[in-house]
């Protein structure tokens, strides 16, 4: 059964906060929701950077992500858990989680912890992408939902990830390490949480 | 978090006493070392179902062995 949370977000074009809704699981509608709703905002975005002249590299590096795929990938399977934010009816962020991972700081070296193997919040609230957002604290509340599964599960509050070049200094506001690039995933830097750095992360939200 | 169901789980010395040692290794709970065993066990099946080979490799000499499961 899937479990629902009320969170609140920030949204810049109203008064005072908004209520919304973390969902431990990424179900149909939420796929949906990324082929109706997501799939044209970006399209949108990637042509105005194309219009605009904006080198690729300073594109999204996340546009290729396709959801549907990722989801059908780990269906049914026990070690990938994925969680959603519902705002306004519509799905405002997704994670897809690995529980079959293993910290790497020396400290935690060898011990298990949450590795989030996606994390994307819908283009609209995404300030790089230039519009004001529509919500705010998206990925945060992913993050936050990701210590507490790892808490939940006993790992303590550690977790990981492979963190796309855009992303990083976002990972580095949220109190994480910087392993630095991970020859073995793409270059990608690897960024972990420590159970100290997971207990100040969570009082600080 | 789930609602979760509750077994007995049988268990010699032998196995407690391995069961201890990797819970106190891996700073786990006995519960949520053997849920974390199920979660492995059934990725590792899934991929030896696809036809995946199970591989270890030591990061020293670059040796490589096949764990075999039949």
């Amino acid at each position: 059964m899937v479990e629902s949370t009320t969170i609140h977000l920030r949204a810049p074009a109203r008064v005072g906060s908004v209520q919304a809704e973390l969902r431990d699981a990424i179900e149909t509608q939420q796929l949906v929701d990324w082929e109706q709703f997501w799939r044209p905002a970006l399209a949108e975005v990637l042509a105005d950077l194309d219009r605009r002249g904006v080198p690729r590299s300073a594109w999204p590096q996340s546009r290729h992500w396709n959801w549907k795929e990722k989801a059908e990938q780990v269906y049914g399977v026990l070690a990938y858990r994925g969680f959603c934010v519902i705002a306004d009816g519509q799905t405002q962020g997704l994670a897809q989680i690995d529980l079959n991972r293993f910290a790497r700081l020396p400290e935690q070296s060898g011990k298990p912890l949450v590795h989030v193997d996606y994390l994307e919040v819908a283009p609209w609230n995404r300030p790089e992408l230039g519009q004001p957002p529509r919500f705010r604290g998206v990925g945060s509340a992913l993050i936050a939902a990701s210590v507490q599964l790892s808490l939940d599960e006993g790992f303590k509050g550690r977790i990981g990830l492979h963190s796309v070049p855009q992303a990083d200094d976002f990972y580095r506001r949220c109190g994480m390490s910087d392993f630095g690039p991970d020859p073995q995933c793409q270059n990608l830097r690897y960024f972990e949480m420590t159970v100290e750095q997971a207990r100040a992360f969570l009082e600080e939200e | 978090m789930a609602a979760k169901r509750t077994m007995t789980l049988n268990l010699t010395d032998a196995e407690m006493s391995v069961l201890d040692a990797l819970a106190m290794r891996k700073d786990l709970s006995k519960t949520a070392l053997l849920r974390q065993a199920l979660r492995l066990y059934q990725t590792v099946e899934a991929r030896v179902q696809r036809g995946d080979k199970l591989l270890f490799e030591n990061e020293a000499t670059k040796e490589k062995a096949e764990l075999m499961l039949l």
